[in-house]
């Protein structure tokens, strides 16, 4: 009852207060999901019909320039425990304002990336200046089936549309990316390696970093994509930590404002029976409505914000799984506690004679 | 009889600032139960420190208080707590009600603080001071006269032991303070209700049984 009367008495600085906390949560639910789009990419990545990747020892993962593709894929083959060598050569291509990776397949490979039940719109690869694209690049073109697209002085028709999901946003025939990167020999970026028995890794890997390869397994993908770029604990740690200061440091001024303006009102609540106890008490709980409405308004304005990234970079990912509200929750939850213990102590402490006498 | 409250050479010093003050300098008082009774003095004669002490707000610098029997000077201050919530209750110059609360639940704050439900007693101590139409008011939608009756309301819906006001009557006009004194004497005179009431108004304090005068923090008779 009081501290909700009390909070409703001051509606400017609530709102600010209760803003300011969500904001906070917002902050941190929408800059770490957006640190989801790397584990977008390593799904997609991965989500092939094959246990393992080959790269060349040397070259990032993010941009490789090439081996040999049916010299390498000859050789992977001979391995005893690999069933399939499957080349990938990827390449940039600018679509929907932004950067694909374009991967260059064999069209007969197309059943280890997504198989024909993939294929929503159009048909699959079959040869030529052709292109599948996934369904989230159709929406944020967009593009449908049977548009060209002007790329590297020649025109490419989009055939099919696959579901997304699938490893890349493009498929292109090999040999189309081949010739427009002007190579003298079929090259692949790397190569998806199918095993007889999901558990051969270790002697696959063995043979093949004994050819001077590089094995990247798909549950390595993930942090080997990571590292390529910056330090993501680095930068979710220090999201997470100026989201919680912000709380902290929001609910410390509000609440101590709150307990300096009513010094009076405190000590005639301790004249009328309050313990030092329940002082504390009112105070925190006044903390507490103000972080709870923070919490409320943090996953709307995370929602919001969510809809207008996605709205305006249709193809970016803000991945907030349902426990990631947990601990938004709860990252308020204890910025506030922290910000609200001071002055709710300070309160319970107060002389109730000074109190009684203050102006 | 014995005394509901027995202060014995009460001395209390504040110790703020360069030099100590003395507010109180050996004040020895004894009320029964029942028992009406005026402290009267000149502006800082140490009368609200008086009454600070006997409603256990402060602990005194030397002497003893027992109230009802308990020494208060060998408890905690949660033990002043409790025995101030069973025994005590308080009336001020500026009435402090809460402006955020309506006049039914400034008078249910008091029972709420206790762990007892307000139920309807609120509003039937609201109805006694002769407001009960006006219990969803606020503060400010009240006049000094009824703001005063509100706290009055306040201090007794817990039927404590002692009224404690502390010149309840000095922000208020003629006519509302014949009507606030008439109200405490109608609660004394009907209920049986114990008051230490400080004023420096010679007629204010008239009205009590019995009348003790204070000065430069002494008691001049008790």
């Amino acid at each position: 009852m009081l501290p909700v009367a009390n909070i409703l008495a001051r509606k400017v600085r609530t709102t600010i207060s209760v803003l300011a906390v969500g904001v906070g949560v917002a902050l941190f639910l929408v800059l770490v999901g957006l640190t989801g789009m790397l584990r977008e990419i390593a799904d997609r990545t991965t989500n092939v019909e094959a246990h393992l990747m080959v790269w060349p020892a040397s070259d990032q993962v993010v941009l490789s320039g090439g081996l040999p593709a049916d010299k390498v894929q000859h050789d992977l083959e001979t391995i005893p425990a690999v069933q399939r060598a499957v080349p990938v050569l990827r390449w940039p291509l600018k679509m929907a304002d932004r950067v694909q990776n374009v991967y260059g397949i064999r069209p007969e490979d197309w059943k280890i990336f997504a198989g024909p039940s993939a294929i929503v719109e159009g048909r699959a690869l079959q040869s030529g200046d052709e292109m599948v694209i996934d369904t989230r690049l159709a929406r944020a073109g967009p593009y449908c089936v049977g548009q060209t697209v002007q790329r590297w002085g020649r025109s490419y028709t989009i055939v099919g549309i696959a579901r997304e999901g699938v490893a890349g946003r493009v498929f292109m025939p090999i040999q189309t990316v081949s010739r427009a990167m002007s190579q003298d020999v079929l090259r692949a970026s790397f190569f998806y390696v199918r095993l007889a028995q999901a558990g051969d890794v270790a002697p696959v890997r063995e043979a093949v970093e004994a050819r001077g390869l590089r094995v990247i397994t798909f549950d390595e993908y993930y942090d080997v994509l990571a590292s390529s770029f910056v330090d993501m604990d680095l930068v979710i740690g220090a999201v997470v930590f100026v989201a919680g200061f912000v709380c902290f440091l929001v609910i410390l001024l509000t609440v101590y404002t709150m307990v300096v303006e009513r010094t009076r009102e405190i000590g005639v609540l301790k004249a009328i029976g309050a313990s030092r106890l329940q002082i504390f008490g009112l105070v925190m709980a006044e903390a507490g409505l103000i972080c709870a409405a923070g919490i409320g308004v943090g996953f709307l304005l995370t929602w919001g914000s969510r809809s207008l990234i996605l709205d305006l970079q249709p193809l970016w990912t803000v991945e907030i799984p349902a426990v990631r509200f947990v601990y938004a929750a709860a990252l308020a939850a204890g910025g506030t506690t922290l910000g609200a213990i001071h002055p709710a102590l300070r309160a319970a402490r107060q002389d109730p004679v000074e109190s009684l006498r203050y102006e | 009889m014995d005394a509901l409250l027995e202060a014995r050479n009460l001395v209390k010093v504040y110790r703020t600032g360069a030099a100590p003050t003395p507010a109180l300098r050996g004040v020895s008082l004894a009320v029964r139960r029942g028992e009406f009774v005026s402290i009267m003095g000149p502006s800082g004669c140490g009368k609200s420190t008086l009454l600070y002490l006997l409603g256990l707000l402060a602990a005194p610098t030397e002497g003893t208080f027992l109230l009802a029997g308990t020494n208060t000077g060998t408890i905690s201050d949660r033990g002043r707590t409790l025995l101030r919530r069973r025994h005590i209750g308080f009336v001020f110059q500026r009435f402090n009600l809460l402006s955020t609360l309506s006049a039914e639940d400034n008078v249910a704050l008091a029972l709420r603080l206790r762990g007892r439900p307000a139920g309807t007693h609120a509003r039937q101590i609201l109805a006694a001071v002769g407001l009960e139409e006006k219990r969803r008011r606020r503060p400010g939608e009240l006049s000094v006269g009824q703001q005063q009756r509100v706290a009055i309301a306040r201090a007794l819906v817990t039927h404590p032991d002692v009224l404690l006001a502390d010149e309840p009557t000095g922000n208020l006009d003629s006519e509302s303070s014949e009507r606030i004194l008439d109200l405490i004497g109608r609660f004394h005179a009907d209920e049986g209700q114990t008051v230490i009431l400080i004023t420096h108004n010679e007629k204010v304090a008239a009205r009590a049984q019995r009348l003790v005068r204070m000065r430069d923090g002494r008691l001049l008779d008790a």
